[in-house]
């Protein structure tokens, strides 16, 4: 019994960092009704940054904090120099263009660091594991959910309780009526990217000391993400929350039961979730 | 008169490579991917949908025919055959759960359900040798009640019975796009509300759409596996995937003949470019960044324009929808 437990308190460590990897991709499409294919490259460079950094003598901690701003920044420059001018073109031009910066960003890495993964040490501090009776825990993993959850937070408090967030969900309903309201629209398109590009940034240096850094990290981490927001229905925060968790559990118990089908019963939870619910979890009707 | 241009190209093209190239498997390979890219073509030129997932159809074709030919005593044409139909039965499937979706939704379908055939691929060993891909797969001649017709020794020998297959399916596409059936698709991609509200079955036209895409694309998997003799889990990858959008997409979505010029341009690439420069996807990625951002109708486009410009007609034909949408 105790294995299934520690089993599903794993699956909500993995389930949390795939909510923070969602999360970006959700309010992204909910604003700019744009599917960010290059959304796993973001988390890919979140990664390879903080290995780079911590090889570099950097914390972890100074990582956690520099890396996602440093990835915001190429997810700003991306967005102000290439994807603004695709926003009138039909979708699939949005998907095109965000997979030709995927594949770009995903080779200057390989150029950088190679093909080869390596691996990322837990930070001091967070080696070796929790006891409480006979319930034995990694304390990195405890770390991780907690990390996500405060950030879950903070994230459901920028959206529901400032300005900016007013902002970004009114956008979400009309964005030309933001725009006549006198808001700068294409500014927050910039921000609201920028922030998706950091969410999943941090997503990938929470994930590098457990998984190490690969360069095709990237492209997992992207169909990961959308089989959360397909699950929990797409543009919705709780939905990527409820859907992370579910994806992450039915993964980590799974790897119990069938080890070497357990990536693959996610994508069939994710089928019979569409059969049952074809918008998602908490998506709308329609 | 288009119609004949393309097929004119076509055969052109098949013609062409064996007095340009050396190697004859090159040539089939540069065949067999533009038959793939005409499974994505159909969906993406033909009825405006975008699929992340034909790496499964190229997968799965490649494991049935590497089942067939290596524990089963079916003839080649049969075992062909065979990828054909579990292609695009493959796709009937995916196809009734994606179709139901519309726009990005179902482009981040595609791209999960080629991520779950990975996945399986990988955790059924016992069926596709798992990380080790099916080996050994024979490339058995043609041949009729014991009579060999066509033998299939060498590469150039294998490129002539591909480049049949090939013909035979291009000319096939060309009747399907420009027939009724075809014309309908076309409708859904421009104006999907209208098509359904003069009456058209969208959804049943999408699938059987699909269905098709898939069963081209298997063959296209089954000839490759023939060709370099195993079936790996790569041919599974995502990056099959995404190398047969791209090669649409670079070719120029909407016209058969464009498909061709695609995988064309990149196989001749790859070949050229992966021993100056491992990285050479990188440019690639530019690539589509350009097209996205200005050359939205691919290689066929410029190539037209071009031609256009020395006959001294300025025309556009405009093959793909440009339609300008205010943010």
């Amino acid at each position: 019994m105790s294995v299934y437990l520690l089993q599903t308190v794993n699956g909500v460590g993995i389930g949390m960092l795939y909510f923070l990897l969602a999360v970006g991709l959700s309010i992204v499409f909910g604003l700019l009704r744009f599917v960010n294919f290059a959304h796993g490259v973001f988390y890919l460079l979140g990664a390879y940054f903080c290995f780079e950094a911590v090889r570099q003598g950097m914390s972890f901690w100074a990582a956690l904090l520099v890396v996602p701003l440093f990835v915001a920044a190429v997810g700003w420059v991306a967005e102000k120099t290439l994807l603004r001018h695709v926003y009138a073109k039909p979708h699939e031009f949005h998907i095109l263009i965000t997979v030709g910066v995927a594949l770009i960003i995903q080779e200057l890495v390989i150029v950088q660091w190679g093909p080869l993964g390596d691996s990322v040490a837990v930070p001091t501090g967070l080696e070796g594991v929790v006891m409480w009776g006979d319930f034995i825990y990694p304390k990195y993993r405890l770390f991780v959910i907690g990390v996500t959850a405060g950030l879950a937070v903070l994230l459901w408090w920028v959206l529901e309780g400032t300005r900016l967030g007013s902002a970004v969900r009114a956008g979400s309903e009309s964005p030309e009526m933001v725009s006549l309201l006198g808001i700068n629209v294409f500014r927050l398109f910039s921000l609201v990217f920028a922030l998706g590009a950091a969410t999943a940034a941090i997503a990938g240096v929470l994930a590098a000391p457990i998984r190490g850094v690969e360069p095709f990290m990237g492209i997992e981490a992207l169909a990961v993400a959308f089989v959360v927001v397909v699950v929990g229905g797409l543009g919705s925060f709780t939905g990527a929350l409820v859907g992370g968790i579910l994806i992450g559990v039915v993964q980590s118990v799974m790897s119990t039961l069938w080890p070497e089908g357990a990536r693959l019963m996610i994508y069939v939870a994710m089928a019979a979730v569409l059969l049952l619910r074809p918008n998602g979890l908490l998506g709308k009707g329609g | 008169m288009r119609r004949n241009i393309d097929i004119a190209v076509a055969l052109g093209i098949v013609v062409a490579l064996p007095l340009l190239l050396s190697s004859g498997s090159l040539a089939s390979e540069v065949l067999i991917y533009a038959l793939a890219v005409l499974g994505c073509n159909l969906l993406l030129g033909y009825t405006g949908l975008l699929s992340f997932g034909q790496g499964i159809f190229f997968g799965l074709g490649s494991y049935t025919i590497g089942l067939m030919l290596t524990r089963t005593g079916l003839p080649m044409p049969l075992a062909l055959v065979a990828s054909i139909i579990l292609g695009g039965l493959a796709a009937g499937l995916v196809g009734i759960v994606s179709i139901r979706q519309k726009g990005t939704y179902f482009v981040m379908l595609t791209l999960a359900f080629a991520q779950m055939f990975y996945f399986l691929a990988y955790s059924v060993p016992s069926l596709t040798g798992g990380d080790n891909g099916l080996l050994n797969i024979p490339r058995p001649p043609l041949s009729a009640f014991g009579v060999v017709l066509w033998d299939n020794t060498t590469a150039w020998q294998f490129y002539a019975m591909v480049a049949v297959i090939f013909l035979l399916v291009f000319v096939a596409l060309h009747r399907v796009t420009t027939s009724i059936f075809g014309r309908t698709l076309l409708a859904i991609r421009d104006n999907e509300v209208r098509a359904s509200a003069i009456g058209y079955n969208v959804p049943r036209f999408k699938l059987l759409a699909f269905v098709l895409s898939g069963a081209v694309t298997a063959l296209a998997g089954a000839l490759n596996a023939m060709m370099v003799g195993v079936a790996p889990l790569a041919n599974a990858e995502f990056h099959v995937s995404e190398m047969i959008l791209v090669m649409t997409v670079i070719g120029g979505a909407g016209n058969l003949a464009a498909s061709l010029i695609g995988a064309l341009f990149y196989v001749l690439a790859a070949d050229w470019l992966s021993t100056l420069w491992p990285r050479w996807l990188m440019l690639l990625g530019v690539l589509l960044v350009v097209i996205s951002l200005g050359m939205q109708r691919g290689l066929w486009g410029l190539i037209e324009d071009g031609f256009l410009a020395l006959t001294g007609r300025f025309k556009r034909t405009g093959e793909i929808r440009v339609e300008e949408k205010q943010v």
